[in-house]
């Protein structure tokens, strides 16, 4: 079942398109990882999927309905960011008991447990948290929701390197045990990349990929070497990046159509075959081509 | 795939015996943080060479072979890989053969001695 099909989806804001005639589909179940560049129009996307903004032109449905106003979609959805806003006049622990009486399937247990665990006070105030505890907090009420259309847009924002492994395993181990259709979106694809099933990588309002995360591991390889014999090596393969290395050594990332015995044939004529990790592929196919940031200190 | 080389390394340590029940997709998932779905293709990939086999509604079992299966795929795939790559590092600093198999012998001793 398809729980988010849009079709030409577009958002204008003046003069510019954040959404561009977006198209895809994210089947139930499925924790699918949203990414892109700053501003390529993720948290757009997500915020019309939640139901926060209205589309433009083209058509989305949520559980097959439109969410702009949909009462169903909220019910059954939950967008976490840092920028989440509850109650000023509540104390933490009340924000959590009334998250309970909003969402059907909360959890107080699970909520309980891991506000105790990241040593939350009951009696605080969410406005004088700090930015990590912020999103902790806001990430807790995410998973405790346990709605069946989840949404984290950059959850992490803030947290040190042990919450946000905890989160990490805290949301899979919750998934595990309840299954429900989760979208991460996040810059830190080689932290996320693991809990993945499904990646949708868009770009300046646009879809660009949209795949199993299994195979945009193997979907492009890197080949390093003598810069003739890889450019002999790459001729007719789609090049996705390359990199000049001192004089006369050339690394070049190449879509993967290679089969095993050609791949063979290249190591032995000296080229270094490497596979290319999920996060950097992605930087490479959204890279803008004006020649990175080294561009901008040559020629002063 | 990394789940699928940890199944192999627990079956070549004997952790699991023939037609002994292997970890679901979701203990996996649980145990190395992974998404179930990543781990049920590392499960089937093994499934597709034989060294597991799938009981409808039961889960993954060791094949009889595995242990010989893993081993004849080592040898032929990974080990062959790592000699290929040997052999021509060596070509490059100009070794002659007998050199390359004397440090071979050299190490195998070392790690003999161990």
């Amino acid at each position: 079942m398809k729980v988010i099909e849009c079709k030409d989806l577009t958002k204008a804001y003046i003069g510019k398109n954040a959404l561009n005639q977006l198209s895809f589909s994210i089947e139930e179940n499925k924790i699918t990882g949203l990414v892109g560049r700053n501003g390529a129009g993720k948290t757009t996307l997500l915020k019309i999927i939640g139901g926060f903004l209205k589309e433009t032109s083209g058509t989305i449905q949520v559980f097959s309905e439109r969410p702009f106003n949909s009462l169903n979609v909220s019910a059954h959805s939950i967008f976490v960011d840092d920028k989440m806003s509850f109650p000023p006049a509540l104390q933490l622990y009340e924000l959590l008991e009334a998250a309970g009486s909003f969402y059907p399937n909360w959890d107080m247990d699970l909520a309980e447990r891991l506000f105790d665990y990241f040593s939350f006070d009951r009696k605080a105030y969410h406005q004088r948290l700090s930015k990590g505890k912020t999103s902790t907090f806001n990430m807790i009420v995410g998973l405790a929701a346990r709605c069946p259309l989840t949404i984290f847009d950059e959850p992490t924002t803030g947290m040190d390197a042990v919450v946000r492994k905890d989160f990490y395993r805290a949301l899979l181990k919750d998934y595990l045990a309840f299954p429900r259709t989760i979208i991460l979106s996040s810059h830190h694809l080689d932290e996320i990349e693991d809990l993945l099933e499904d990646i949708l990588l868009i770009n300046d309002g646009k879809k660009h990929l949209h795949m199993p995360m299994e195979e945009l591991k193997e979907w492009a390889i890197g080949i390093k070497g003598a810069t003739a014999t890889v450019l002999e090596w790459s001729d007719k393969k789609e090049l996705i990046y390359k990199n000049q290395i001192g004089a006369d050594t050339l690394y070049a990332v190449v879509k993967n159509d290679f089969d095993e015995p050609s791949l063979m044939k290249a190591s032995l004529a000296g080229l270094k075959i490497t596979s290319v990790s999920a996060s950097d592929l992605c930087v490479y196919l959204t890279s803008e081509s004006k020649g990175g940031i080294d561009n901008v200190f040559s020629d002063r | 795939m990394q789940i699928a080389e940890w199944i192999e390394t627990e079956i070549m340590k004997g952790h699991f015996e023939s037609d002994q029940k292997v970890y679901s997709q979701y203990q996996l998932a649980e145990m190395y943080t992974i998404n179930p779905a990543t781990a049920a293709k590392g499960l089937n990939l093994l499934a597709d060479e034989g060294i597991l086999f799938k009981k409808r509604g039961l889960g993954m079992f060791v094949s009889v072979n595995a242990k010989e299966m893993i081993i004849n795929k080592r040898k032929n795939q990974t080990l062959k890989r790592l000699v290929q790559e040997v052999v021509l590092e060596a070509a490059r600093l100009q070794m002659s053969e007998d050199e390359l198999i004397e440090m071979i012998k050299a190490v195998q001793n070392e790690e003999g001695e161990q």
